[in-house]
Parts: structure tokens; C-alpha cells; sequence
């Protein structure tokens, strides 16, 4: 059972909504996110609860779901919903409070996502740009499932799909000097 | 001998798949008194009526039969038709072959076309005995009575007296202004409604046309439409209202305290008082109940204090009869007691408040001076609960309906409550937001945005006390959990119910009402402002639950249809009335209790031609019947006889087939 009324002022839709730009109290809960969500089905709770939950300062129960996790900010939702309520970018909001805050879901799941995460940051501050190719096999390697979805690599390395090499970007100067500000005011937080 | 034309209809097809209707046209012809038949595409429709005035003129017709649509549809279209050619209107028979055959019959052609002949027949026949008719004139008083003094009444009674025609208001309480004198703000524009109101209320009290007659009931109406006699009781206000200044010693001297009705019982009201400082007429009234010089005979305090002397102890109730020609009813509605629900703890708990006493708390004019308060300890409440539908959508302890109201009055409180006590916040159990209206929908988007109304889909399904707070429970359906608000106050949004003293005004008035108690319109599309009863009229929520905006527009309706039924100085009627046949009337009076509409009154006639001595026979009063045939039916001695359904026209249908 959910308690309300009892911790004073919901300061976590005030997180929110000041780290996403975005007005949760917009939300009218009509649920044309989640049917318009692609991986909604795969989530603790879809898009429309998660708005709820906010609403409701649900602080915890938020940041255990694997929903923010899950989004792929595709932006299918925020494109359709009426009060034009930028979602993807609340479910961001949540990712980052979440991981501020050491509230993290350590589910399977959100852990290979997490990773997949880091690595392809990863292959930017390398390269400036992806790397197909060795993000696959680091993905794989991290995630001890070596042959995960080998039986694909001939096909698309026939098909130019997966380039053996990368060529690195003009601007991947640039790019890791980006890396080190951002890692410098991660620091100083 | 009779010259009989008929005009069969296809109806487009919805007769004519179902009834073949040229052999219904050649069946007819064969009958003897028909001179000519013909069948059309649309007999409704110009080319249609056409046919008809033609051939009258050229087949020298001296009665028509349509068979087509319902005589509910069209008859007025084709006695039109008929006037337009030169004949008496009411020489139309419709034989209605599209309800009473081609659509209740459409499995069976052969069926259907043989009732068809048979409808024709019994038309043609009836024809043969109908009698010229003429509309019968009824004189019309100018003048019209609205019971009550809300803004339903009085929106009406301006809106009538603007047009120059008298108007007697009659109020139940002490003061016009009803409900929305109570009010604070109004939804969703939020302007003060005492702010608009009282001038509407001046105006009412000083218009030259309008009769204000407060504190009193109408007992009694009789007579009919254009022609009504209404006899009012003006209670004893034990004021003299016209020596009476309104200066205010009395009640400031009186030692009586009385739950104050205007406030909701949350503070006292002296035993002679007026309801609020706006009030209109701003005279006291003394409550006689409460009154210890009345009901003791001791005291007199106030007619000590009272410079004028207006104080009169000895003042009796009064008749006050009028004549009126029309009557617009406006009795409001009642709040709806949630004692039922007791899983809310509702009596036990002093937190718990309804709507209409969070308002009064709210206004400005309240007995809390604008901020809501806690009833149990004075302190002002941060946590807010509302819980919608108290009474509405609930057949188990309250009523099937959705009073339509809440939904709005309880966005427009949590609004209100954030505007009075900016730290607090609001939470709303509800099971449905309707916000149709202009204005509505943004208007919930304002308490939910701006406001940040917390709004829970559910119903609350019990409240216990927890220290001081209040622990609501109740599931939110939008993540499918049960919830609990620790809440400082709970404000019950309670049901919109119908005045309890509705039905014996329904049937004091003869209209209808129905099983809640609200009157009944006479068609609920497409008269929406009119009893079955003509000349009384519906306006505001004694007819259902609706709000200001829709209220108001239904009592300047109501205003459109008086000024309609006075536009001129009779009124036309329908001559199918009944008549007595003197010689055959036995006086026994059977008639006169079983008319419906009180249209039968007895009368003295001669026993014989030129004699002295009087016998007792039936009279009607043309005016007020309604042609229901009752009395002919009723009739031992066949003495009645009903214009446009005689004996021999009925006889003639009968024997035809």
C-alpha cells in the first residue's frame, strides 16, 4: 500500500521536471505512450504509470523499475502524446537521478543494458563515432555470451552492414576534450 | 352525399417495400364514397400537398384521407393543405399505414398491405362523418407567477418582466438568491458569484413588473393554461416590511442563537434575522419556532429595540390569490444527505465536511472568513481530500445519476483551497473528470497543472482516524495500487438531489415528475422547457442536476415561451373537445372525477324549457380540456360526445371493416 499526504512537499517531481525540462503535471494519463511504445510490454511499468508514479512522488518505486532502462528514446511517444509532454526525456531524468542517487536496478537485464551503455560511450571517446564491429565483440565479451547472435555476422558482414574497420572522425579531438570537461564536472558534483 | 379523396404515400420506401401501395390505391377506389385516390412518392412534400389542393378544387371533394406517417407528423402539414384549398381542416382523416403497418409488419408484404386496405378503410369511413370544426379562442391573462427565487427564477422573472409583462415571484425563504448565493466563486471563469448575482437580485426587487412576494408558498392552482388562479400563503414574517427600515437593532439585540442555514449550521443566526447581508428584501423575518416570545410569550426584546415599531407579534398568515397565465416553476435542488455512507464515517468524524459547507467556508462572507478551518480543532488543513460522486453513480446508497455539477465544483475547490492556503495541497478520488462546457476541460487542466491537484482514479473505499489526521483509502487505477492520503480534511462532493417537496408541488400544480422527484419536461429533445401541462414551464435543476450557465439559458427559454403564449390576446386551441348533450346528462358526475384535467365542472339548467325548478348537469370548460376522451368512455347516459371522435364517426370505422 502507498501512503500520500505524509512526506510534505513531492520534491521528486520537482527533480524531474527541473532535470527534464518537461511538466509531468501535464500528463492526463490517456495511455497513448504506451501503445505507442515499443518495448512497453517489456517494462515494470509503462510510460503512462511512470507518470503517475511521479505525480504521486513515488521516488523509490521509480527508480527500481527497469522502464527508465528499457526506453530507447525513440521518441514515438512524445511524438504522439497530446499535452506534447517530452517523455524520452523524463525517462532520462529518472536514468540520471537514479544513478545520482545509487538507487540502481540489478536486475540482468538492466545490467547488459547498462553496459551496452558504457561501451558504446565508450567507442565514441575513442573513435568520435561507432565502431560496429568491436562494439559487438566487447558487448559479448563483457557480457560472457560469447556467441550471442553470431549466426547474423555473416550475412551482414557480406552485405557491408558491419564495416571491418572505423575510420576515426576529424572532430574525435574535440569529442574527448567534450569527455574530459564532462568527466571534470562529474568530479567536482 | 360524401365525396371522398385519398392520397396513399410511398414514404420513399419506407412504405412502399413493405406495402404495396397500387393496389392499395385500387382497393380503395372500389369503395363507393370514394371519388378519387391517388398515391405519390411524398405526399409530405410541396408537389405532394399539391395533389391534394388540386383535387379537392377539381373533383369537389368533401373529405380527405392521407394514408401515410403518424398524424403526429404530418397532420398539421395536410390540415394545412386542405385550409389552403378552401376546406374546413378538420375534414382530414390520416390513416397511419408507415408506424401502425409497413414498419411493424416487414416480414410480411401480403400482411401488410391487406392492414393497410383496412387502415384506409376505417379512415374513409370516418371521413364520411367528420364535422366541420373551428379553433376554439381562449382569452389570456397577462401575467406570469415563477416559484422560486433562485437564479432560475430569477433570470425568468427578469427576463418576462423586461418584455412588459407582470410577474409574481413567489421564494420560499426570507430572501431571493437561492444556491448560488451560497456560493464563492464560480467555475471556470471564477468570478464571485455574490458579485453577480446581487444586481440581478436589486433588480428583481425594484423592477416595476415584478411582484415580489418572499417568505411564502403557493397552496393551491387552479383554472387553465392563460386562465390559472393561484392562491400564494405568505407566511407571518412577524415584520412589518413596510414601516421596517433594515437597520439591524433587532437581531443584534436578540438572545436566541440558531444554526445559521445561510452558513451551513457552521455558525449561529438569531431567532429574528436576515439570511445574509445581501439579502433581498433586506428585512428580517423572526423564526417562530426558535422565537421565545412566540412560543413562550416572553422576551420582546426586538419590538423594544425597534424605533419604527415594526415588530407586530400578532401577524397571521395571508392568502394572497392572484390570477396568472402562465407559471414557470423553478425550485432548485436540494444537496443530498451522505449519512449512508458510514464506511466514510460520515457523523463520526468532525473532518469530514460536504461540498456546499467547504464553500461557505471559502467565501469571503463565510463564518471562517475565507479560510477553510478544521471543524474538530480550528487549525487549518494542509492535506486536502475530495471524493467525487458522494450519492452520484450509486444505486446501492445513493442515486443512479451523475449529478454534473461535482466534477466542476470540485476542480473549482481545489483551486480555491490553493488560492486560500497556498502550502496545502489537494487530493481528488474520482472516477470519471467530466468537463463538457466551455471552458471546462481547460479549466481541470488548470487545477491539474498549475494548481497541481493530485487526481486519484478511484473510489474511496473507507476513512479511519489515524492521531488527528483522517487516513483515506482508495485504489489509483492508473498504477493499479491502493493508496492512503493522511488527510487534515475531507470534503465530500455529495450528490445533487430534488427538492423533497417537489412531488406535492407536481401535484399541486397537475405535471408530472419523475421517480427522483425532478418535474418532467414534456419531451426531452425537443421541449425541453415545457410540462405536458400547458402554459407551466421548467427552469433550472428542478427539472435535473445542471449548472449556472445551462440554468440560466433554460430560464430565459422559459421567458421566450411566456412572452410566446401572451403574444397575443387569445390563444388559439384545437376543437377536439368535448361536448355535453344536456337532454340525455343525468348530473351523476362521474366525468367530472375522472377528467384529468379538472376541465369538468357541474352546472344548473331548467328541468324543462321554460321551467324554474334546476337540475344538475355537467359543463366543460372548453378551455382547459385536452380531448383525452375519459369522460366519453365514462358516460352512462352517452351524454358526452368528443369533437372529431363522435359516436357515429367511431361507429362508422368500426363497421367499415
Amino acid at each position: 500500500m502507498i501512503t500520500l499526504g505524509s512526506q510534505g512537499k513531492n520534491t521528486f517531481l520537482d527533480d524531474v521536471n527541473v532535470k527534464s525540462g518537461a511538466n509531468v503535471l501535464e500528463c492526463y494519463q490517456c495511455g497513448k505512450c504506451v501503445s505507442t511504445c515499443p518495448v512497453s510490454q517489456y517494462m515494470d511499468f509503462p510510460p503512462r504509470e511512470i507518470m503517475q508514479m511521479i505525480k504521486l512522488g513515488l521516488r523509490n518505486e521509480c527508480y527500481m523499475a527497469n522502464s527508465h532502462w528499457f526506453c530507447l528514446t525513440c521518441s514515438a511517444c512524445s511524438g504522439r502524446c497530446p499535452r506534447e509532454i517530452d517523455i524520452p526525456a523524463v525517462m532520462e531524468a529518472v536514468r540520471h537521478l537514479a544513478i545520482d542517487q545509487n538507487y540502481i536496478n540489478d536486475s540482468k537485464k538492466v545490467k547488459e543494458i547498462r553496459k551496452f551503455h558504457e561501451i558504446f560511450l565508450d567507442m565514441i571517446k575513442r573513435y568520435g563515432r561507432n565502431y560496429e564491429l568491436r562494439m559487438m565483440a566487447e558487448f559479448n565479451i563483457r557480457t560472457r555470451n560469447l556467441f550471442k547472435d553470431m549466426h547474423l555476422a555473416p550475412k551482414a558482414l557480406l552485405k557491408g552492414k558491419i564495416p571491418l574497420g572505423v575510420k576515426p572522425l576529424k572532430s574525435a579531438k574535440a569529442i574527448k576534450r567534450m569527455f574530459a570537461i564532462a568527466e571534470k564536472l562529474e568530479k567536482n558534483k | 352525399m360524401a365525396r371522398v379523396g385519398v392520397f396513399v404515400c410511398f414514404c420513399g420506401a419506407n412504405i412502399a417495400d413493405y406495402v404495396d401501395v397500387p393496389q392499395v390505391v385500387e382497393e380503395v377506389r372500389r369503395i363507393r364514397d370514394v371519388k378519387y385516390a391517388v398515391e405519390y412518392k411524398y405526399m409530405c412534400s410541396d408537389p405532394g400537398q399539391g395533389l391534394i389542393r388540386d383535387a379537392i378544387v377539381q373533383n369537389k371533394l368533401t373529405s380527405i384521407v392521407v394514408a401515410a406517417c403518424s398524424p403526429r407528423m404530418h397532420e398539421k402539414t395536410f390540415r394545412k393543405a386542405l385550409s389552403d384549398a378552401g376546406m374546413n381542416p378538420y375534414l382530414l382523416e390520416v390513416a397511419n399505414i408507415r408506424e401502425h403497418s409497413s414498419w411493424v409488419h416487414q416480414k410480411d408484404k401480403k400482411a401488410a398491405t391487406a392492414k393497410a386496405m383496412d387502415l384506409c378503410r376505417m379512415a374513409v369511413a370516418k371521413s364520411i362523418a367528420n364535422e366541420q370544426l373551428h379553433e376554439i379562442s381562449v382569452p389570456v391573462t397577462k401575467r406570469a407567477l415563477v416559484i422560486g427565487g433562485g437564479i432560475a427564477g430569477i433570470q425568468a422573472a427578469l427576463d418576462i418582466a423586461d418584455a412588459r409583462i407582470p410577474v409574481v415571484l413567489v421564494e420560499k425563504s426570507p430572501s431571493i438568491g437561492g444556491k448560488m448565493a451560497q456560493l464563492d466563486e464560480t467555475f471556470p471563469t471564477l468570478d464571485c458569484a455574490q458579485c453577480i448575482l446581487t444586481p440581478k437580485m436589486v433588480d428583481v426587487a425594484s423592477h416595476p413588473y415584478i411582484e415580489l412576494i418572499p417568505y411564502a408558498e403557493v397552496l393551491e392552482l387552479q383554472g387553465f393554461v392563460g386562465n390559472y388562479k393561484v392562491k400564494i400563503k405568505k407566511k407571518a414574517s412577524y415584520v412589518n416590511f413596510k414601516t421596517c427600515t433594515g437597520c439591524g437593532a433587532c437581531w443584534q439585540k436578540c438572545p436566541v442563537k440558531v444554526p445559521n442555514e445561510y452558513n451551513m449550521g457552521i455558525d449561529k443566526r438569531k431567532a429574528i434575522y436576515t439570511p445574509f447581508p445581501q439579502a433581498v428584501p433586506n428585512k428580517p423575518v423572526i423564526d417562530a419556532e426558535h422565537c421565545t416570545m412566540l412560543q413562550k410569550g416572553k422576551c420582546g426584546i426586538c419590538a423594544k429595540v425597534c424605533l419604527p415599531g415594526a415588530i407586530d407579534y400578532q401577524m397571521q398568515d395571508e392568502i394572497i390569490e392572484r390570477e396568472i397565465g402562465a407559471v414557470v416553476v423553478a425550485t432548485g435542488y436540494d444537496m443530498w444527505d451522505p449519512t449512508p455512507y458510514e464506511e466514510y464515517g460520515v457523523g463520526r468524524f468532525k473532518d469530514i465536511i460536504t461540498s456546499l459547507e467547504f464553500e461557505r467556508m471559502v467565501s469571503a462572507n463565510g463564518p471562517t472568513n475565507g479560510i477553510p478551518l478544521r471543524p474538530s480543532d480550528g487549525k487549518v488543513p494542509k492535506n486536502v481530500v475530495f471524493i467525487k460522486c458522494v450519492g452520484s453513480r450509486d444505486e446501492a446508497k445513493g442515486i443512479e445519476y451523475c449529478s454534473k455539477i461535482c466534477c466542476m465544483y470540485t476542480t473549482k475547490h481545489t483551486i480555491l483551497l490553493h488560492h486560500k492556503v497556498h502550502d496545502s495541497h489537494a487530493y481528488v478520488f474520482y472516477m470519471d473528470i467530466r468537463a463538457a462546457g466551455k471552458g471546462y476541460e481547460e479549466f481541470v487542466k488548470k487545477a491539474q497543472v498549475d494548481t497541481g491537484t493530485t487526481y486519484l482514479r478511484g473510489r474511496v473505499s473507507k476513512i479511519y482516524k489515524k492521531g488527528d489526521k483522517l487516513m483515506v483509502r482508495g485504489e489509483d487505477a492508473q498504477i493499479g495500487q491502493v493508496v492512503e492520503v493522511e488527510a487534515d480534511l475531507v470534503v465530500l462532493a455529495t450528490a445533487v438531489s430534488a427538492p423533497k417537496d417537489n412531488p406535492e408541488l407536481a401535484r399541486l400544480l397537475g405535471i408530472s415528475y419523475d421517480k427522483y422527484g425532478y418535474l418532467s419536461e414534456a419531451h426531452p429533445k425537443l421541449r425541453p422547457v415545457e410540462t405536458a401541462k400547458a402554459g407551466i414551464f421548467l427552469a433550472g435543476c428542478t427539472q435535473a442536476p445542471k449548472d449556472i450557465p445551462e440554468t440560466v439559458s433554460q430560464a430565459s427559454a422559459c421567458a421566450a415561451k411566456v412572452c410566446g403564449l401572451f403574444a397575443g390576446d387569445t390563444m388559439k386551441k384545437d376543437p377536439m373537445v368535448s361536448t355535453i348533450n344536456n337532454e340525455y346528462c343525468s348530473g351523476c358526475q362521474n366525468c367530472v372525477t375522472v377528467c384529468p384535467y379538472g376541465a369538468i365542472v357541474t352546472d344548473d339548467v331548467p328541468i324543462g324549457h321554460g321551467s324554474k325548478e334546476l337540475r344538475t348537469v355537467a359543463k366543460i370548460n372548453e378551455g382547459v380540456c385536452q380531448g383525452c376522451g375519459s369522460c366519453v368512455a365514462i358516460c352512462r347516459s352517452m351524454a358526452i360526445n368528443l369533437a372529431g371522435f363522435t359516436d357515429p364517426q367511431i361507429i362508422n370505422e368500426i363497421v367499415s371493416i
